[in-house]
């Protein structure tokens, strides 16, 4: 029993990380209907950058969040000005070329930066833990979900009161009538993908507590925030939160299956992606929308 | 539909940079020189293995050419080492040998690294009859197919962890329960199953043995079902990236174990920078460290370890691993073998290797029927005060191992 308290704990805490980097992902997917394979390498930026502060001026890596977050802001922001906005009605195909070389670009970047070496952010809160009636939580993974849960709510209440967040909004509803209202629709595009690479920003942050660095750590979470996308619902907030919450507790609890039929000896440790994505089968199943997605036109 | 150019200059762009992490060399030569191929994780997540791949190897290239080459024969020939990055993939580790020895003609393969890709490789290895050293592939698998022409100098993968168990064994208070934590590739299970059957056959009782997918970013739920478990003794048979997410998970929980070992990990320095103080006490399985007291039987090369990692050191500024110091011994095999045979003919080089007998720096370098360098003992190094030390097995140790260890935070 206490085991099940606890993978649900260590579910929670690891969706909401992934709530996170699903985020970013879900918004120009959703909003300018955009596979953006160079994610990961985004995440992998803010991890390194994150790394970079922690080693040379010490900083906090919970400090350098707003850091990170402006920095790819403008990285992102520029990429969709500078090459993305070129292509960004062609088919898909096209987008999906131009971000996968993106991202092998990314990272071969920071290869040349930082080495292959592997890299860790060890603050000295580190492996700080609590326990409550048994369980144990970490602090850090504590903060970082308090953190994942303050984004996603900023990003709920920006989206659906601001002005701009209205103009992002319509430009993905109809963006033809978004265009002759006056938004500027090659502005706003520009504004969401450089939102979006901020956000995996701040997900690089928050994985580089408990995750090691390479030049290639994106790449698990690239494939992972697509799942979480879907499960949740494309383009939607509350999606990725609910959508990385309920993947998280499921390959927690995957970890724990262990049934022997006959002779036959199976083990969900080691097939958690796998769980997942069955899982991921069933709601496409029963709700095709994902799980928080409405349908659309 | 005028945006198309710019379109296709950004993507040729964008693919002409991605693809120049491939690297363009000389083509291989002829004539003087023993061209050998190696396809190797440079990107991917191998990458840091593969680095030090590399510098073990060209570490012995660059000796070799400043005294004067190899002599095979009545003939010295330079040694020349073309590589292609892998991006730590096992399908295109098997394409690039192909290419490297149908394009590049390449005389023989020195192995990438890790064992999945160099299972790929034994097979083009096999087909196309070249052969192929390798010393970063340690699962039995690659050596249980009949292939004739791969050999490794590596213990293998069921040995790995063996030390440790009988280090922590032989302790007192002596390691009576042991937990197995494991990620999915093929190493790293072979490392696990054969680490239970030590146990099993040694009195040792596993009380958890699990594996997780290789690519995990979390594993907090393994790490708490095995603190449920309540091991003397946690070990870990994975590689770096996943050892550091183990080590800190573990810690993350609170879990209180006599002592903690690893496969990959503790030895790349990588470990210790990473996460400090929470790295001491922990232990690593180690194919070689700079305290084994081999001395070599053939000249050619430096015969002690010591030697090897001071010459070593200067050049790389960082002391050799183990990984640096098998595949400079995967070199060495070629050395000794080329010379034997007298000949740079595949066919009667590959004959050499199989006879090959000869103790090196590394130490020993002999193959069974299968290719594999059963004959290696493993060590076991352990994090003293953010210092890597040889422990086990006593003969060898350079200090005694702290055990059981501190609990956490105060190590």
């Amino acid at each position: 029993m206490q085991l099940l308290g606890q993978d649900l704990v260590n579910g929670i805490l690891a969706g909401g990380i992934l709530a996170v980097v699903a985020l970013g992902f879900s918004l120009v997917w959703g909003i300018m209907n955009i596979i953006n394979l160079a994610h990961g390498a985004y995440i992998m930026l803010g991890a390194y950058l994150t790394y970079q502060l922690f080693q040379t001026f010490h900083l906090d890596p919970f400090l350098s969040l707003p850091v990170s977050f402006a920095a790819l802001f403008v990285l992102g922001y520029l990429v969709q000005r500078l090459l993305i906005n070129w292509v960004a009605r062609a088919p898909v195909l096209t987008t999906f070329l131009l971000t996968f070389g993106l991202s092998l670009l990314l990272v071969n970047v920071a290869l040349l930066i930082w080495t292959g070496d592997t890299r860790g952010v060890t603050t000295s809160y580190s492996g700080a833990n609590f326990s409550i009636v048994g369980i144990t939580i970490p602090w850090a993974k504590l903060y970082t979900l308090l953190v994942a849960l303050a984004i996603t709510g900023v990003m709920h209440v920006w989206l659906t009161r601001t002005k701009t967040g209205r103009a992002i909004r319509a430009t993905s509803m109809d963006i033809g009538a978004a265009q002759l209202s006056g938004v500027r629709t090659a502005q706003i595009y520009a504004i969401v993908y450089g939102l979006s690479a901020g956000l995996a920003g701040v997900a690089g942050t928050l994985i580089s507590l408990s995750y090691a660095l390479t030049p290639t750590m994106g790449d698990p979470f690239l494939i992972k925030a697509f799942v979480v996308c879907v499960l949740g619902g494309l383009g939607s907030v509350q999606g990725a939160l609910i959508g990385g919450i309920v993947y998280g507790i499921v390959e927690a609890f995957a970890t724990q299956i262990d049934v022997t039929i006959g002779t036959q000896h199976i083990s969900g440790s080691g097939l958690q992606d796998a769980i997942a994505l069955v899982v991921l089968l069933i709601v496409l199943i029963v709700r095709p929308t994902g799980i928080a997605g409405k349908a659309t036109a | 539909m005028q945006h198309r150019p710019l379109l296709i200059g950004a993507l040729a762009l964008t693919m002409a940079l991605a693809s120049s992490g491939a690297g363009v060399q000389p083509a291989a030569a002829a004539g003087d020189t023993i061209v050998f191929g190696s396809p190797i994780s440079l990107t991917g997540n191998l990458t840091k293995e593969g680095h030090l791949t590399q510098e073990g190897y060209d570490f012995w290239k660059n000796y070799v050419n400043a005294h004067g080459g190899l002599k095979v024969g009545n003939k010295s020939y330079k040694v020349e080492i073309k590589y292609y990055d892998d991006e730590s993939k096992n399908d295109t580790s098997a394409q690039l040998a192909e290419r490297l020895i149908d394009q590049d003609h390449v005389n023989f393969l020195l192995g990438p690294y890790g064992s999945g890709t160099s299972f790929t490789v034994a097979a083009i290895a096999e087909r196309k009859k070249i052969p192929m050293v390798e010393g970063n592939g340690a699962a039995e698998r690659i050596f249980n197919q009949g292939f004739k022409y791969t050999f490794g100098v590596l213990a293998p993968a069921k040995r790995y962890l063996e030390g440790v168990l009988d280090m922590a064994h032989s302790q007192k208070p002596a390691a009576q329960t042991v937990a197995i934590t494991a990620a999915s590739d093929a190493f790293s299970q072979e490392v696990a199953q054969g680490a239970a059957a030590w146990a099993n056959a040694h009195g040792m009782k596993v009380v958890y043995n699990n594996k997780y997918p290789d690519t995990a970013t979390d594993v907090s739920s393994v790490i708490s079902a095995l603190k449920q478990a309540n091991p003397d003794l946690i070990v870990n048979a994975g590689h770096v990236q996943d050892a550091l997410l183990v080590q800190k998970g573990l810690k993350e929980q609170n879990v209180p174990a006599k002592a903690y070992g690893y496969t990959v990990g503790p030895d790349t320095p990588d470990f210790v920078n990473s996460l400090g103080k929470d790295a001491n006490e922990v232990f690593g399985a180690a194919q070689w460290s700079t305290a084994v007291k081999y001395r070599a039987d053939h000249p050619g090369f430096y015969n002690t370890a010591k030697d090897y990692a001071k010459a070593f050191e200067a050049v790389y500024h960082h002391a050799p691993d183990y990984h640096n110091a098998e595949s400079t011994a995967a070199c060495l095999a070629f050395q000794y073998a080329l010379q034997s045979a007298g000949s740079i003919e595949p066919q009667k080089v590959r004959d050499a290797l199989a006879k090959l007998d000869v103790t090196t720096f590394y130490g020993i370098l002999k193959f069974d029927e299968r290719g594999l360098n059963v004959y290696k003992p493993m060590v076991v190094n352990q994090i003293q005060n953010g210092k890597l030390v040889t422990v086990w097995p006593r003969g060898l140790a350079e200090a005694s191992a702290q055990y059981p260890a501190r609990p956490w935070g105060k190590r």
